[in-house]
């Protein structure tokens, strides 16, 4: 009897093993947790990147940052630039097998567009920051048509906006009777399968999925395969603690790791690196009503007195190259004109300043420890700027306090980071505005407003080359910030790990990767 | 003995709402606005706005309290603004994850470091006892994240015994639970030994002064009867005080080994709510931890008279 049951016992055994080497599940080590599975709602970028596994918009963002169709077949434009008609691809399931159609898609649309969602994108689409959905039509089950109050060139790319949750198109179902937010039912190559608040997100591979025509992935669009069973998305706040477990063959990638980190793990057997240039702007702040930095000549000394070269060297460990614009470096915008920066020039520094009547008046920046990156700018800038005869003088708060200091405009100087911008347009719009009605912008300049609403209506691609090159150099003159780079991603993934890389919108893709045996 | 119970807990209740209307206070004088960090750097005014009123951080701070003590009197602690979570079965969640750990951890440095203690007091200006409290000091005065990560490389990485990161629960695989409380429950205990060990050696060197254990050894009795069945139960008492503070104080969370062994444990809550000025989670972590408190006081209070006969309820 006893041989019996262990016989059995070993059969089973063996079975399991057997499933479990069937079964590949991908793990990913996330530095929070998510905040829910509602995408584009209650958000952040972890959440971003795990919603975009699961949900798909009718556009998405390519390779290369530009926007390109997803669910979508073709995009047209009608030429007014007012009416905007997708055709969607035919065959394409939810999670939960119901067929796509435009009825799915002007449903979504619609709770996206009511204030009660709280959708975070809603003020691209009502008006307030850009053009107005003014109505939404389904004329046959393949075609949707969005008609807009007037022309605007960011109308596909915001509907792409990462942040947004891609526009994901959701099944009614992912909603309780109630109407309240139940779980996500979207058409991406993965489902939701499991949320441990805290510990884990499982997400499983859809077996219907419906995939795009091209030959393989291209950013968030292309042709996106699910390779593993499973992807298993491991909350890991600590980075050492997410070292140990990549070295240690208990988590399978790491898809931010810091430049220190990242040249460490270089070197471990079994690790790779992927870098990319992302398109984060990273840079110091001006407080341009402050009594002393209001003089453009003392901002034009403080850029004048960094060594950028050195300077980025050293805070990206030579993966990253200085940019003094807010056009980002990977962007197809970013021209010859865009790469005329400021010029290291310590003795046109003090030119300034003598000129300016600057005799050392100390200079506040401030600066956190939430984000090294940010901290070690601040530190770097404040020593090379000692030598051009500036005082300025660090003060560290923590990130919560100096998010409230960038938004109320309460700070002379700042060393801060502004999340991935994918269109230059938004890139200025983050930057720009009148500083009466909203403290946080850093440049307030009638001209180049003007100049930009100009852009965000424009589509013609080189109209608006010609609009972000103005706007460069407008505000390498004016100087309210200065940009010092855009910055890297590195992921840290075990050589097992096939298919993965990084790239510049920096949230991380796990269709197309693929699991080799251990 | 009722008595004593109630007396005890009733004289929680105003610390309780002492503490309830300091946190509630305290928490919004940190600078910082919960429903900017959730817009980030993208927030415009009119999306704030709208944020606040959701979160329903434009009413004034009286009416905002006075919504949540309501709400706290049945026992509703809200919702969590982050991640729009019930708070109470969330902290209850991540309480039992600490306290797995740090019940299991402060019994086994108990249990080492009170013998360990008393060897050394009857060994008094030995080597044995300059060993012992060297290694106890030693362990006192190691950072507990760094003996963690140091444990981690040993164990997780160079020998691969044991998992790195990750929680698994009792209830969900007993075996494979135990596997992942190793390391957290090994390095709190060293950490803990070292405090135990030298409360041990020192009440029971003051204890082996008296004349009863003179008395006791003129008896003729063994040191071995002498120190176990004499000295112990006395020199136990003021350790057990300690035991009883490092128990409150741990159930208050580990924030720094939840964080370094992954734990979802309530110190790592807490810490999140703290950055993302989470109000109603961090209220209601520090409503439930003062409340432990006061418990484990209690409880401290009333084993007390088992070790100490002189003490009476």
């Amino acid at each position: 009897m006893n041989r019996l049951l262990n016989g059995t016992l070993c059969v089973t055994l063996a079975l399991g093993a057997g499933l479990a080497q069937a079964q590949t599940t991908l793990r990913v080590g996330l530095n929070a947790d998510i905040r829910s599975t509602e995408p584009g709602v209650n958000r952040d970028e972890n959440t971003d990147t795990v919603m975009l596994h699961i949900v798909e918009g009718l556009v998405a963002h390519r390779e290369d940052a530009s926007v390109g169709p997803l669910l979508a077949r073709e995009v047209q434009r009608s030429a007014d630039g007012m009416t905007y008609t997708f055709k969607l691809r035919d065959g394409v399931h939810f999670q939960n097998g119901a067929t796509l159609t435009a009825a799915d898609v002007k449903w979504t649309w619609e709770r996206y567009l009511d204030p009660k969602t709280q959708w975070r994108c809603l003020a691209e689409f009502d008006g307030r920051g850009g053009a107005k959905i003014t109505g939404i039509d389904a004329p046959d089950p393949l075609t949707v048509v969005f008609h807009l109050d007037q022309p605007s060139g960011l109308f596909l790319a915001s509907m792409a906006r990462p942040d947004c949750g891609g526009s994901g198109i959701l099944h009614r179902d992912s909603l309780a009777a109630d109407g309240s937010w139940k779980a996500p039912i979207g058409t991406g190559p993965f489902s939701l399968d499991e949320w441990k608040p805290g510990q884990y997100v499982v997400l499983s591979r859809f077996k219907d999925y419906s995939p795009r025509d091209e030959a393989g992935p291209d950013g968030f669009t292309g042709k996106k395969t699910a390779l593993v069973d499973a992807v298993r998305f491991m909350v890991i706040p600590d980075p050492s603690s997410a070292k140990a477990a990549l070295m240690s063959n208990n988590i399978d990638l790491l898809p931010n790791v810091s430049a220190s980190d990242a040249q460490e793990l270089k070197t471990t057997p079994g690790v790779q690196i992927s870098f990319s240039p992302i398109m984060a702007i990273c840079g110091l702040l001006f407080q341009t009503n402050d009594p002393l930095l209001k003089d453009v000549r003392i901002r034009q000394a403080i850029a004048h007195s960094l060594d950028y070269g050195q300077m980025v060297n050293a805070l990206s460990n030579g993966t990253s190259e200085p940019n003094n614009s807010a056009i980002p470096q990977t962007s197809p915008f970013y021209s010859a004109t865009a790469r005329q920066g400021y010029r290291y020039d310590p003795q046109e520094a003090q030119r300034l300043l003598s000129e300016a009547g600057y005799h050392g008046q100390p200079i506040k920046m401030i600066v956190n420890k939430r984000y090294s990156q940010m901290f070690d700018m601040g530190l770097l800038s404040q020593a090379m700027a000692v030598a051009s005869g500036l005082n300025i003088q660090m003060e560290t708060l923590e990130w919560g306090t100096q998010l409230e200091r960038y938004q109320s405009g309460n700070y002379q100087m700042m060393a801060f980071s502004y999340s991935s911008r994918l269109d230059p347009a938004t890139s200025f719009d983050s930057l720009m505005g009148d500083k009466s009605k909203e403290p946080r912008k850093v440049w307030d300049n009638p001209q180049a407003q003007a100049v930009l609403r100009e852009a965000v209506r424009e589509s013609d691609t080189a109209r608006r080359q010609a609009l972000f090159d103005q706007l460069h150099t407008m505000m390498i003159h004016d100087t309210p910030m200065v940009i010092i780079y855009n910055g890297t991603v590195a992921a840290a993934l075990r050589d097992s790990v096939k298919g993965f890389h990084s790239w510049p919108v920096s949230s991380p893709r796990l269709w197309g990767v693929s699991l080799a045996a251990h | 003995m009722l008595r004593f119970i109630l007396q005890k807990l009733g004289m929680a209740i105003p610390t309780l709402l002492l503490i309830s209307v300091m946190v509630f206070a305290l928490i919004r004088l940190i600078p910082g606005d919960p429903a900017l960090l959730m817009l980030g750097d993208m927030a415009d005014p009119q999306s704030l706005a709208e944020m606040r009123h959701t979160l329903g951080l434009d009413h004034s701070l009286v009416t905002q309290f006075l919504i949540w003590f309501k709400a706290v009197l049945s026992f509703d602690l809200g919702f969590s603004i982050s991640t729009k979570q019930a708070v109470l079965p969330l902290i209850l969640d991540r309480f039992s994850v600490s306290a797995t750990i740090v019940l299991v951890a402060v019994l086994f440095a108990t249990l080492i470091a009170v013998p360990i203690g008393l060897i050394a007091a009857w060994k008094q200006n030995t080597a044995l006892d300059l060993g012992l409290v060297s290694v106890a000091t030693l362990l006192l005065s190691i950072p507990s994240f760094w003996l963690g990560l140091l444990l981690l490389h040993a164990f997780g990485i160079q020998l691969g015994w044991l998992p790195v990161v990750g929680y698994v629960s009792f209830a969900q695989a007993p075996w494979q639970a135990i596997s992942y409380m190793v390391l957290p429950v090994v390095t709190l205990t060293l950490v803990e030994v070292g405090a135990i060990t030298r409360m041990a050696r020192a009440s029971t060197i003051e204890v082996l002064r008296l004349e009863y254990i003179a008395h006791a050894r003129a008896k003729g009795l063994s040191e071995r009867a002498v120190l176990w069945k004499h000295a112990l139960p006395n020199a136990f008492a003021p350790t057990w005080t300690l035991v009883g503070l490092i128990l409150g104080n741990l159930l208050g969370g580990i924030a720094v080994l939840e964080t370094v062994f992954t734990l979802p444990g309530i110190g790592r809550l807490m810490v999140d709510a703290i950055f993302a000025r989470d109000y109603p989670v961090l209220q209601g972590c520090l409503l439930l931890i003062t409340f432990i408190y006061v418990l484990v006081n209690l409880c401290v209070d009333l084993l007390y008279p088992l070790f100490d006969p002189r003490v009476k309820l």
